[in-house]
């Protein structure tokens, strides 16, 4: 939706379990001295909310199934015609969902571990009592005010293949499909670390002083302590995290636009950017049909974080 | 035992009958080391070894090398932006401005497209986190105090929209928006973005955590929904509510596929949008693009100084509390 | 050997001072208590014990060896913390197994280390709950967790931070029992924080009262209560405390004092002689007060009955005098007294203490 981790826990975790309300009163009872009914007033307030997810989110997904269902010629003057599930066999199984699929895949491989480690050495970096710790815990969490366009008008300056710093440096080139989309993806991995270093370092403070201690005492050196007993507590955050940076990969749009338009020869086309399609090279049931199987995809991660999160069996009391 | 030295010292009250009490109670109980032999290696003289400043520096210089990292392509960026283009190029491309314009903001501002892209993507902003919180406040009412028939399915059908993400429903949307024609206008940006799950979440998480004392009493001095709401509920979640503007500010200024797709003419690109297109026509004018990029996200840098506290709940607060 | 000493130890913390020259001997299997309010410095000189301080001066010792210098898993010392620090991710048997499992240089074999845990977790009645998390526990539970992990080890010394200020009054009272039990069964060295008065009464050897960073007194619980070093334990031990009224010495001989005060006159058994005309603090414990039979000796404090507190087994009687506020105790079957009533109070000689006003310190 934004470029903000909306993936809340919140969400999958919490239940629509209501609050521990007084038991409910009988009907001639009042409570709140007020003139509507309970129902109707929660009807009237979770009006607004529903008519904008039932026009911007719940019936684009009736439309896609119908766009996707039905041939629609790039000229919008033609009528459509059924086409049943054809179309979305088709290109579901064809290479273009394929190769979008291979390079949002390649994206999440070059941007999830690599955020991960790098977000965690920032942290654990800063993640002490020195002078002056405060100005480079504000550097460190600085990109945080980057969006993902400013981030790829950044990285112009680096890696464009003209006018980039690092124009030279053959594993950064932009005009080699392989090292372009790396190069693409490093991107993301800058632009995402200020979040994951406050998410990490965060966690990091929520670590009880006295947890480490007795780790000392039991004797465990600096090394072992971080990997047995402050990742493992602050593993939550770290899952967080990664599927936050699953879904960002997921959904890659304007790095690609920005920094390669897709090229080298369509080698940086993530699933987003083939639905998408700036150049308008594909028809309205093919794009319909991607959004599906994007569907489909953000599904499963969704579904991965409730699995997970709701296993989650060691965050503390 | 006892020495001619007191156990403490003498100045401080209390020490010397300390001994006599221990006495009285038969029990030997203080021993001055005084007469044993202590090697002097035993001892460490406190925070001046030479571990503890090569640790310190080993410190300093970690974080820096760090900040360098992440500072460099921001440097890269302002260079770049003050830099005539032509110049910098035919210099070779170095480490330094070359040939200072500083007056490519204003260039930006009043020739390209910049002034109006970021006065549309304010009006877009100020929209949506102003309507996003009006939403989901009243919807996390609804949730958190209210009991109504179907509410499971209720929240079900919120929680739903997690799968659908903009992303997803991208391609449906901007036929919708194009049929009615909100094609290139404020109504067609924002609409899409007026209501949100993550608000709804957090928000009733907030309210969830008042205590029902305090909803009881609110009930007992006669407080209808409304003033319960606005006078009681609201401002005990401040905190929540706060890191919640935060984050929806935060998202909603830094949106790209959606403005760009609900777009199809320069005058209504937002700020992001218009990064991509300033300056692109001609290399001559590349620095108008990199000088837009650098007020693009003045406003953000701005937030992260004064609200830290709240973006960081904000963005944390998915992860910690589950 | 278990023995830790302190020899003018200090820490500051910057500016702050924060152990101030401690300098008290913990005997080899005693049970020392480090009593003192809230900031005392009573944490900061158990974690120099546990190696998690750093000593800013003077030498400390476990056993002979001087520790100031060696890391703290190589102490031999195990420590329960206020929040018993357990591992959240690992199971109970994990976390009891935990200090045998992470020295490497002394690990035992995993065979003799399940043994070491089952009899551990036996002691403390945790067998049922070994493949649980801390999570799934109740406090109590995880307070004995906290202990297993630390008798699991049989170090020389076992540190306690506040080990049961997390528990219902209760479980408290019981853990209390247990605590000591478990102490008279192993034999170490136990060196247990607490600010609370009636942990340090019932479960230590010895108490080390400490106030602002200064040891104050040590001494067995009995020893202390009865012959307070100075004013801050005299107000510190006790409840309700001890009362406190001001006056002169008015005849000092054979043994024996007298004070007099705005309120009346009290003698106290004294084998210093003080001078005539000099100023004291008396001090008395509300149960060596009594009312007075004999109206007309002309001794005894005169005080003006103003509230009456009932607890059942005794009453608290609180009455002014002089300016002055007097508790004294009375049982349940005495004669009742009214409110408002002018009454007469006897103190009893070997009750009555005298402090010097100025030094605070105690003159007999
Ligand atoms: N790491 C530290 N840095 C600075 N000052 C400290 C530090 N630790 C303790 N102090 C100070 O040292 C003094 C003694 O602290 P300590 O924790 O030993 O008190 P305590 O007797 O355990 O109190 P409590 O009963 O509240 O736990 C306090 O004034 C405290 O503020
Ligand atoms: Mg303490």
């Amino acid at each position: 939706m934004s470029d903000i981790p909306t993936t809340s826990t919140e969400a999958t975790a919490g239940s629509p379990d209501a609050p521990a309300m007084p038991v409910p009163l009988g009907k001639g009872v009042r409570r709140f001295g007020r003139r509507l009914s309970d129902s109707a007033l929660a009807y009237l307030l979770l009006l607004p909310s529903l008519i904008v997810f039932g026009v911007f989110a719940y019936y684009p997904l009736y439309r896609l199934f119908w766009y996707a269902t039905h041939h629609q010629s790039r000229f919008r003057n033609r009528p459509a015609t059924y086409v049943g599930f054809s179309q979305i066999r088709d290109t579901l199984t064809g290479t273009d969902f394929k190769d979008g699929l291979l390079h949002s895949g390649l994206f999440m491989v070059y941007t999830v571990p690599l955020g991960l480690i790098l977000g965690i050495l920032l942290a654990v970096s800063a993640h002490r009592r020195l002078k002056g710790i405060k100005i480079f815990q504000t550097i460190f969490s600085s990109t945080v005010a980057s969006s993902v366009a400013v981030a790829s008008v950044v990285f112009l300056t680096l890696v464009n293949a003209e006018i980039g710093y690092f124009r030279d440096v053959s594993w950064l080139s932009l005009k080699n499909p392989t090292s372009a989309l790396f190069a693409v993806s490093l991107s993301a991995v800058w632009q995402n670390l200020g979040l994951t270093f406050i998410v990490v370092l965060a966690a990091l403070q929520t670590v009880p002083d006295e947890l480490i201690e007795a780790a000392t005492l039991d004797g465990y050196g600096a090394i072992r302590r971080f990997f047995k007993i402050t990742v493992p507590t602050i593993s939550p955050a770290l899952l967080f995290l990664a599927i936050v940076l699953v879904v960002f990969a997921l959904q890659a749009y304007a790095q690609i636009e920005i920094l390669t338009g897709g090229g080298p020869s369509g080698g940086t086309e993530t699933l987003l950017f083939k639905i998408a399609d700036p150049s308008g090279v594909r028809s309205l049931g093919e794009k319909a049909s991607l959004s599906l199987g994007l569907f489909v995809l953000t599904a499963v991660v969704a579904g991965a974080q409730f699995g997970i999160m709701s296993k989650r069996v060691h965050y503390g009391d | 035992m006892a020495t001619d030295k007191p156990i403490t010292n003498p100045e401080f009250p209390g020490t010397d009958s300390a001994e006599t009490a221990s006495a009285n109670a038969g029990t030997p109980t203080v021993e001055s080391a005084q007469g044993k032999a202590v090697v002097a290696s035993d001892l460490r003289p406190p925070k001046k070894s030479a571990r503890h400043y090569l640790g310190l520096t080993g410190s300093y210089l970690l974080l820096t090398s760090l900040s360098v990292v992440i500072l460099f392509p921001i440097y890269m960026l302002i260079l770049r932006a003050v830099s005539s283009p032509l110049a910098y190029i035919s210099a070779g491309q170095p480490l330094h401005p070359v040939d200072i314009q500083w007056d490519v903001f204003k260039v930006a501002f009043v020739d390209a497209n910049l002034g109006r892209a970021m006065g549309l993507s304010f009006v877009v902003t100020m929209i949506i986190v102003t309507a996003q919180l009006v939403t989901a406040t009243l919807a996390a009412y609804a949730f958190a105090f209210l009991e109504f028939p179907f509410k499971n399915v209720f929240f079900g059908l919120i929680v739903g929209t997690l799968l659908l993400p903009i992303e997803v429903t991208l391609i449906a949307n901007v036929e919708t928006i194009r049929r009615i024609g909100m094609l290139n206008s404020v109504q067609g940006l924002t609409l899409p973005f007026l209501a949100t799950a993550v608000g709804i979440f957090l928000i009733r998480q907030g309210f969830l955590g008042i205590p029902s004392e305090i909803r009881d009493a609110s009930n007992l001095d006669g407080y209808g929904h409304f003033r319960f709401m606005f006078k009681v509920a609201l401002p005990m979640s401040k905190p929540i509510v706060g890191s919640f503007i935060v984050i929806s500010f935060l998202g909603a200024w830094n949106q790209y596929v959606w403005p760009r797709f609900a777009t199809d003419r320069q005058k209504w690109q937002t700020v992001q949008v218009a990064l991509k297109t300033i300056g692109s026509e001609n290399p001559e004018r590349l620095n108008l693009s990199f000088a837009a990029a650098i007020v693009a996200a003045l406003p953000l840098l701005v937030l992260l100084i004064f609200f830290q506290r709240q973006i960081v709940r904000g963005l944390t607060a998915g992860a910690v509390k589950g | 050997m278990g023995a830790v000493t302190f020899d003018e130890v200090t820490k500051k913390f910057g500016d702050v001072v924060a152990v101030d020259r401690f300098s008290v001997r913990i005997e080899d299997g005693e049970f020392m208590v480090l009593l003192g309010p809230s900031g005392c410095g009573k944490s900061t000189a158990l974690r120099m014990i546990a190696g998690l301080e750093e000593v800013s001066g003077g030498i400390l010792s476990i056993g002979e060896r001087v520790v100031n210098n060696v890391a703290a898993r190589d102490r031999d010392i195990a420590m329960v913390f206020q929040s018993y620090a357990l591992y959240p991710h690992m199971t109970v048997a994990k976390n009891i197994e935990s200090p045998l499992a992470a020295n490497r240089k002394v690990r035992l074999p995993a065979a003799e280390r399940a043994t070491r845990v089952a009899e551990a977790a036996e002691i403390l009645g945790l067998t049922d709950y070994l493949g649980r998390k801390p999570g799934e526990l109740s406090g109590g539970q995880r307070q004995r967790v906290a202990l297993a992990r630390a008798i699991v080890r049989r170090p020389e010394v076992f540190l306690m931070d506040e080990p049961l200020s997390n528990l219902d009054a209760k479980l408290r009272t019981q853990t209390r029992l247990e605590l000591v039990d478990l102490h008279r069964r192993l034999g170490t060295t136990f060196v247990y924080v607490t600010h609370d008065q009636v942990e340090a009464m019932t479960m230590a050897d010895r108490i080390v009262v400490i106030n602002e960073g200064r040891i104050q007194q040590v001494g067995a619980p009995q020893a202390v209560y009865e012959s307070p070093a100075n004013l801050f334990v005299a107000t510190f031990i006790g409840s309700p405390p001890m009362n406190l009224i001001s006056g002169k010495v008015s005849a000092s001989a054979g043994g024996s004092v007298e004070v007099t005060t705005d309120a009346g006159t009290v003698t106290s058994t004294c084998s210093a002689s003080l001078s005539k005309g000099a100023d004291v603090v008396v001090g008395i414990r509300p149960e060596h007060l009594s009312l007075s039979e004999t109206t007309s000796s002309g001794k005894g404090l005169r005080a003006k009955v103003e509230n009456i507190e009932l607890l059942g087994h005794e009453r608290h009687v609180i009455c002014s005098a002089a300016g002055s506020k007097i508790v004294f105790r009375q049982a349940n079957d005495a004669a009742p007294v009214a409110l408002g009533q002018e009454v007469t109070l006897d103190a009893e000689p070997d009750g009555t203490h005298l402090f010097d006003p100025t030094s605070t310190q105690r003159l007999n």
